[in-house]
């Protein structure tokens, strides 16, 4: 009992970073409607440029997002204006097709660059725990839950309260008559990529504060995220909250009370059941 | 056509018999045979995705989940019960497609299509892979090795490579000849009229689920059967035949090559995955995966200026070739894409 309750409280603070994840794919999809099959591969770069910047400049894993924020911001730019731009009018078998690519293409970049084998950085600074009776909560955990939980309430702050984000917003809800009313399709959505593989960053500096990359991690992610945005449903940022603490606490469930292996077996078993049982989702408005 | 040989069928045939000396101009050597006959089960897999991809417009990235179900049975069947490969790969076909009707009962029924489709499909081959890991009696984390045997017809062992190149040339013409008969009957209009435009073609009368039913049962069944020959190719059964990467490879082929061509997957599996094989022998020593980054460059590049498929490349010269012999008339765009 106390340890199945222990995973439910380490599996629930690593849900709130698979919301942070989801979190910019529900972005994406839901503004452009255009589905990133690489957003878990933006995620795997993120880790990875974690780990050069904290390896070169010294810093601590959680600093890192200060730096790699902006670098995958112009990764996401460079692959709108690149790739995704060219096919926002093709059928969405070409838009698969062509995200697919670079996310075969992403991970070859990284055996490349990285080799095949896992990289690690060493002990983040944030050491230590705190005991609650008899369940301890790591520290490094708990930081990286309530970076996540920031970061999530910015983007809402940001997508509500200022120009870019309600220009983003109003091209999602009607794209011709936001151009009508002077928003520049183009640098939207480019600003909406650019902000949907910039969450990863900060997803990866907190992933690399306790756990190891490398280069196929990427497929995980991107189901792990499509299934808490499948729970969630579109347009709800909380739903996403919700949704990622459910979808990490059973993660940590199955891992702890039938067996490790099993942890990628119950994400998809969600996912299943809730496209058929509930198509729109926990949270989904439309 | 009142010719008693149209062209088409001249240079199918012409291209089967090429094929089919292959292994005589290689005399044999093992490595370009397990590279022809990888191309060869590549072709098949895109082929038989052609059916319920490139037709029914499902985008399925399952294909060796279905894959590993047939090489599975067919192992398991041969391990345990000594049953020969030769009923093995109908049982793994069979297998292979009552999968694919449990799997698509549900979804298709409750109107699961598109992306969701594809992510569910993709969601599987994990599910798979992790239940064959864990289940010990059937798979586990060991290679599963198949009895040795020289060369025994019984046991679909061999000590070269070539009778697998024949049986999977055999197989890529029954995927061949399934794609082409199904364009011209009924559930073949259905299924690409459900490609065009799935809910004007609903509104039009077309059941839907028991059409997608149909195709994802015959795409599962011939892919099992190829899963059931890839094992006696390699010589043991392993959950990581249930890969996601390929089965996205194999969309992918089926999409660059043209959705719905009959012969576009064949196109784009001989061209991309001896090419991709080409880069792997020519830069592998260097550096391990720089192939795939080219590869992945080249499928990109592909879909996005070829979207209608690098199939349809052929069709000029297809249309010279037709005036040149004399036989053309109006309207051949039309027939070579319809082949």
């Amino acid at each position: 009992m106390q340890s199945i309750v222990q995973s439910l409280i380490n599996g629930s603070m690593m849900g709130v970073i698979y919301a942070l994840i989801a979190l910019g794919l529900s972005i994406v999809f839901g503004v452009m409607n255009v589905v990133n099959f690489a957003h878990g591969d933006f995620v795997m770069l993120s880790m990875y440029s974690t780990f050069w910047v904290a390896t070169f400049l010294g810093w601590d894993a959680v600093a890192t997002p200060l730096i790699t924020f902006f670098l995958l911001f112009g990764v996401g730019v460079l692959t709108y204006y690149v790739l995704i731009d060219r096919t926002l009018r093709e059928v969405y078998v070409t838009q698969i097709a062509v995200t697919v690519g670079l996310q075969v293409l992403l991970r070859a970049l990284a055996q490349v660059v990285w080799k095949a084998q896992p990289r690690a950085l060493t002990q983040s600074v944030i050491q230590g725990n705190v005991q609650i009776g008899p369940y301890t909560i790591l520290f490094s955990r708990l930081i990286s839950a309530g970076v996540s939980i920031v970061a999530i309430m910015a983007v809402y702050l940001f997508l509500m309260k200022t120009w870019p984000g309600r220009a983003i917003r109003a091209a999602s809800d009607d794209l011709d008559a936001a151009s009508l009313v002077g928003v520049d399709y183009k640098r939207t959505y480019a600003l909406t990529f650019g902000l949907g593989s910039a969450l990863t960053a900060i997803a990866g500096g907190l992933l690399m504060s306790f756990q190891q990359v490398d280069p196929t991690m990427g497929v995980r992610f991107g189901l792990l995220s499509w299934c808490v945005l499948a729970l969630a449903g579109m347009g709800s940022i909380p739903g996403l909250l919700v949704s990622g603490v459910i979808v990490g606490a059973a993660e940590g469930l199955a891992m702890s009370a039938w067996d490790p292996r099993a942890r990628s077996l119950i994400v998809y078993l969600i996912f299943v059941l809730v496209l058929w049982l509930k198509p729109k989702g926990l949270f989904g408005r439309a | 056509m009142r010719t008693t040989f149209r062209l088409s069928t001249v240079l199918s045939l012409l291209a089967a018999v090429v094929a089919a000396l292959i292994p005589l101009v290689l005399r044999g050597s093992s490595y370009n045979m397990v590279l022809v006959t990888t191309v060869l089960l590549y072709a098949v897999l895109a082929t038989a995705w052609n059916i319920i991809g490139g037709m029914a417009g499902q985008l399925d990235l399952a294909a060796w989940a279905y894959l590993g179900l047939g090489a599975f049975t067919s192992g398991t069947l041969l391990l345990r019960w000594n049953v020969t490969p030769w009923v093995g790969m109908f049982v793994g076909g069979l297998v292979a497609m009552a999968f694919g009707f449990l799997v698509g009962f549900p979804l298709f029924g409750f109107g699961v299509k598109e992306v969701w489709y594809a992510l569910s499909s993709s969601a599987l081959v994990e599910v798979l892979r992790v239940v064959f890991l864990m289940w010990e009696d059937v798979g586990g984390p060991v290679e599963r090795y198949l009895p040795f045997h020289a060369w025994s017809w019984y046991h679909l062992r061999f000590g070269s490579y070539v009778p697998y190149y024949y049986i999977m040339l055999a197989l890529l013409g029954v995927a061949l000849y399934a794609n082409y008969r199904l364009r011209r009957t009924k559930l073949g209009y259905y299924l690409r009229a459900l490609g065009e435009n799935e809910d004007a073609a609903e509104v039009l009368g077309v059941n839907a689920r028991a059409c997608k039913m149909k195709a994802l049962m015959l795409y599962a069944f011939l892919v099992g059967m190829a899963g059931a020959i890839y094992a006696n190719l390699y010589g043991f059964i392993h959950p990581s035949f249930f890969s996601g990467v390929n089965s996205i490879e194999v969309a992918i082929l089926g999409i660059v090559g043209g959705m719905g061509i009959t012969y576009g997957p064949l196109v784009a599996a001989v061209i991309l995955v001896s090419g991709r094989e080409f880069l792997r022998s020519s830069l592998g020593g260097q550096l391990d995966a720089l192939y795939l980054v080219l590869y992945a460059a080249v499928l990109i590049v592909m879909a996005l200026f070829k979207p209608e498929g690098i199939a349809t490349l052929l069709e000029e010269p297809y249309r010279r070739l037709r005036s040149y012999i004399g036989g053309g008339d109006k309207d051949v765009r039309s027939d070579v894409t319809s082949v």
